[in-house]
Parts: C-alpha cells; structure tokens; sequence
C-alpha cells in the first residue's frame, strides 16, 4: 500500500513539475535537473549547484548541454542563515499539524468512548501549545524566507531559476496558509477555549475545524516541497 | 527519368512527423528510456495525428501511406527516439501478414478495430531456439475438428503485453502455418518485460501457449502458407527498419554537431579541428548513403518490384551506419559522451538492435548473395 502511495505521490509531483518547469535537462557535471528556459534566448546559463556555465541547444527534442567554463569564487551564504532557519519551520510544523489533528480525532470520539473525559483534561494545554508551534512555525519561516531571498541576490546573482520561483512561490504560499490556520486557530471558533475541542454542536465550528485542518495539510505539503527543492539547490539531484 | 526530391505531399509529411517528434518524443526520450515504461500517452497522441497503422487499407478504415513515405516518417521518429518509434510502428509488422494473406472477415475483425481506437498487436514468431532460422519454430498447432489447439513458447515478441492480438507462426503436422490468436484467448501467458540492452520504451516479452484453442477461421492462408507470409512481410518491414536505423543515425550526427560546433578546444571550437569535422563529413555521407538504399528498397515495394535484396541491403547497411555513427558521435562528445546525461550512449545502446532483429546483419548479407547466385553478371 505504501509503495502505492509513493508511487501515485512521485507521478502528481512529477506533472506539476513538468508542467512548473517545462523541458528539463541534467547537468552534465552535478546532474542537478534544471529547466532549459532558464537559458533564455543567449542558450547561456549557470548552473545553480556546481557553478558550470552551460551552453544549451535542443536537437530533435534532445537537450545538448556543452560546458563553456567554471564559475569559481560563487560567494557562499555568510553564516548560513538560511539552511540553519530552514529547519526550524519545517522541524515544528508537522507537530502543529499532529497537535490539532489530536486535537479533531479527540472532539468526534468523545462521545463514542467514555474513557477517554479523564485524558481530555490537558486538550486546552494541546490547543494553546499548537498555537505556539504554529506561530512559531510560520513566524520562522518569514526568516528564513527573507534569508533565501538574501542568498538569492548574492549567490545566485538574481538569476531566474526555476526551482528558486517554486520556492518563492511556494513560501509566499505557505505563510499564507499558515497566516490563515493562525488567525482561525486563535480565534476560538475551531477549538473552544474551555474545552480545548471542536464544538461538534455547532455547524459553523465543524465547518472551520475541517477548513482549519486542510489549510494545515495543505501547508504540510508545501513546506515539505519546499523543503525538497531547497535540498536539490543544495545536494543537487 | 529520375527524380530525388520529394513531392509536396510528402513533405508535409515529413515536417508534421519531425514536430510531432520534437514535440512527443525526443523531450521523452531519456525518460521512457530510464523508466522502460511503455510509451502509451505518445502512441496515442501518435494515433490522433495518424502516424500508427499506415499499412491498413483504405476499405478496412485505414489512411495507408506508400512504404517510401512510411519510412520518411520512421525515419523522424527514430531520430527522438528509436524505442518509442518502435513501440509507435511494430502494429505493422503484425498487421502486414494479415494485409498479406487474411480474407476480408479477417481484415475487417483484425485490422479495422486499429483505426478506431488505440489498440497493439504483436507478430511472434521467434523462438528461444529459433531466431534467424524461422524455419526451426517448434510451435504445435494440433487440428482438433474445426479449432487448431497451439503449444510453444514465443521470445523477444514486442508489443507483447500490450498487443490485442498476436500473428502466430505455428506447425500443422510440420507445416509452418500462421494464425491471428486475439490476446485474451484462455491459454495465453504473457511474461515480464525483458531489459535489454536498448530500446528500453518498446515493450519486449515472453508470450506462452498453453493449449490456446484458435479458430480454423483464424488461420492465415493455408496450412503451410506461414514461412512463405513471415517472410514475404519483412520484404515490407525491412526498409522501414532500415529508416529507423537512419533516424539513429541521424540523431546522433545532429548531436555531434550541435556539441562540436559550441564546445571550445585549444582555443578554437571542436568543429575546426579536422580530425572532428572529418568524422562529422562521414556520417553525414555514410547516412546520405544508407538512405538511398532505404528510399530505394521502399520505392521498389511500392512499384510492386520484388525488392528483397534492396531491402537486405538497406537493412544491412542502415544499421551498420546507425551503430557507426553513435559510437562516433559519443567519440566526438570526448568524456561526456560516455556519461548517460548525454544522449550518445543511450544511441549506441539503440543502434546495436538494428544489427540483429528483423534477420541479423549475416541474414542479410546470405539474402544478397543468394540474389547474386541466380545474376550472370552484375550491372
């Protein structure tokens, strides 16, 4: 089941690739996947992981990349600010996302289990601690997007990449996300402040925990895409 | 009076197919060849714009294409990728036996459902102990009233677990016999696909026969008429494996090319280094070469002319070049040529096939001296 699951995840992300990026080709020297319009209309580019200058021309529909020099002395990022943020949003926020997915399970099996009242007692504790990691989580990451945005202008030069658009995107994206499951988390709409759960009585709760919850998976998906593609910018492919 | 150019038809013809491979499969190439995953969403798109089926007749609901103009459009399509044009035309290996010696029920059961909607089918002939030597196929066909029940193995059969139906070649008492066996008949196994060494899209498999019942109204022409049917379609087929040797070659002459013609050596570009351009002068007369033989093979089928030797000999030598000119142009890419990001080795892993299927390089040459014998003299 999990090998099907990865393999229907490894084909959508690959269609949206495609489709985000267009043609590809491997880098002869790294194999970091780069998308052949990055090159623009001088065929020239650099390659963002191991610094080669790339002439590429398409034959027949077959990309052939000629190495034409070495980009050396490519500025390194100064104390690492972002690889070193980059770990702190994605560290936090899957447990934000578990904490308020307890949180949910909690509220629709309270009545169908009755033991479970007594272990109820610290859900309000869950509740305020998601809030922390979430704010956390999405405050970090304006860090560290500001950082990326910084190692963009020097290492990269401002070179349109396409993986450093996704990535821009992508983390605009997710503070939105994130910036909406803050607002609706905090409000008390979704969790009540006395019992720390869903209100299962109330429609409009119901309707904001299940809107609450997909702003929380979605946010998911695109912090671990993001975190991907900045590996790939790194490690290459 | 002799006329090389080709007409205005064929070639709008030729320019759809070369988008149609810029577009669809060169892009893919590197893909399906590192997946081995059959090419599907290419076959059908290759469907829509009417590149798969060219042999069916017009009556059977085809839009047939001349043999030379079919080998025009191959060509192309090997060019971005010679798996995925094989996986695209190998209907036509299955079908020509059909066209060849089928009866209108046939044709209209078998070959008129291929022009309505996506469909395969495969031509299984080769054994695991009959390769060249068709006439060694062990294959059983035993006569039980109006059925024929069929036992044996076939090898290497492409399209093989994609295909409908299958074109069979089987003995009747010793008597080497084809039939039209659909694919869901109750008896069939089909085996995995085979990695090979090239042509990873097209699809090659084991087929087995376990008691498959086929029906007397199955059978291809008379008992016996199977030889005479397998080969007389490769009198059709070869030239337009030949084009799929050229499309290699071309391809990779294209790559040499464009990679000498931008990389810088000693100061100056790859390409002004004679011993570079002199390859690169090879290749391109070596597949001017083959390509006449080719065009002239197919020209001769579509004259009604007997046109075996042609063949044997655009087949021959098409893969010969195909392989030479890969091997040169990962020669001329140096180092890089040798990395599979580059597409040169993926192009001499394609061209070695053309050197075997379809009657090996020395079947070949043994059809053209078997011609010669009955010459008095050559002119």
């Amino acid at each position: 089941m999990f090998a099907d699951l990865r393999r229907i995840t490894a084909r959508i992300a690959e269609k949206f690739k495609r489709r985000f990026y267009g043609r590809t080709f491997n880098c002869p020297v790294c194999h970091f996947e780069i998308a052949i319009v990055d090159a623009g209309k001088n065929r020239l580019l650099v390659c963002p992981v191991c610094g080669v200058v790339i002439d590429i021309e398409e034959v027949y529909g077959h990309a052939v990349p000629v190495v034409l020099e070495v980009e050396l002395f490519r500025p390194q990022p100064k104390a690492r600010v972002h690889p070193l943020a980059t770990h702190a949003p994605i560290g936090l926020y899957p447990f934000a996302v578990l904490g308020a997915a307890l949180l949910m399970v909690a509220s629709m099996a309270r009545p169908f289990v009755p033991g479970l009242e007594p272990m109820l007692t610290g859900a309000p504790v869950l509740a305020d601690a998601t809030l922390v990691l979430l704010v956390l989580s999405v405050g970090l990451s304006v860090v560290t997007f500001a950082s990326g945005l910084w190692d963009w202008n020097r290492r990269y030069r401002r070179r349109s990449y396409r993986q450093i658009r996704l990535k821009i995107a992508f983390s605009i994206l997710f503070l939105l996300l994130g910036g909406a499951a803050i607002v609706l988390h905090a409000s008390g709409a979704v969790f009540s402040a006395g019992s720390g759960l869903v209100d299962l009585g109330s429609p409009l709760s119901v309707t904001l925990a299940a809107v609450e919850l997909a702003l929380l998976v979605a946010g998911m998906v695109v912090i671990a895409s993001l975190g991907h593609v900045g590996g790939t910018l790194v490690y290459g492919k | 009076m002799m006329d090389f150019s080709p007409s205005p038809e064929q070639t709008e013809l030729v320019e759809r197919a070369r988008a149609f491979t810029k577009e669809f499969i060169g892009p893919n190439s590197m893909r399906y060849d590192r997946s081995g995953e059959f090419p599907r969403d290419i076959c059908r798109e290759a469907f829509n714009q009417g590149f798969m089926n060219p042999h069916v007749p017009a009556e059977y609901g085809g839009s047939p294409h001349s043999v030379l103009d079919h080998c025009m459009v191959l060509e192309e399509m090997a060019t971005g990728c010679s798996g995925i044009a094989t996986a695209i035309d190998a209907n036509g290996l299955s079908q020509y036996p059909v066209i060849l010696a089928g009866n209108d029920d046939q044709k209209r059961r078998f070959l008129a459902p291929m022009t309505e909607q996506l469909m395969f089918s495969a031509y299984a002939v080769t054994e695991p102990e009959a390769g060249s030597d068709v006439s060694r196929v062990k294959t059983s066909a035993t006569k039980i009233g109006n059925d024929y029940v069929l036992n044996g193995i076939k090898w290497w059969i492409t399209n093989g677990s994609v295909a409908s139906w299958y074109f069979v070649l089987a003995r009747v008492d010793d008597k080497p016999t084809g039939f039209i066996v659909p694919a869901d008949t109750p008896g069939i196994i089909r085996g995995p696909k085979e990695i090979n060494l090239g042509q990873h899209a097209s699809n090659t498999v084991r087929v087995t026969f376990e008691d498959v019942k086929v029906s007397e109204k199955d059978r291809l022409g008379d008992e016996g008429d199977g030889f005479q049917i397998a080969m007389k379609t490769f009198d059709h087929t070869r030239p337009g494996v030949a084009a799929g040797a050229n499309g290699i070659a071309k391809a990779a002459l294209n790559i040499a090319l464009s990679y000498a013609k931008r990389r810088r050596t000693f100061d100056k570009k790859l390409i002004s280094n004679q011993g570079i351009s002199f390859k690169l002068a090879e290749m391109m007369t070596r597949l001017d070469a083959a390509r006449y033989l080719t065009y002239k093979a197919a020209w001769l089928f579509d004259q009604g002319s007997d046109n075996a030797r042609e063949a044997a000999e655009a087949k021959w030598f098409a893969a010969d070049v195909a392989m030479n000119a890969a091997i040169e142009c990962s020669q001329v890419l140096g180092g890089y040529g040798f990395t599979t990001e580059m597409p040169a080795e993926k192009l001499i892993r394609d061209a070695k096939i053309y050197q075997i299927y379809e009657g090996a390089t020395e079947i070949q040459k043994m059809i053209i001296v078997a011609k010669l014998m009955r010459m008095r003299e050559v002119h």
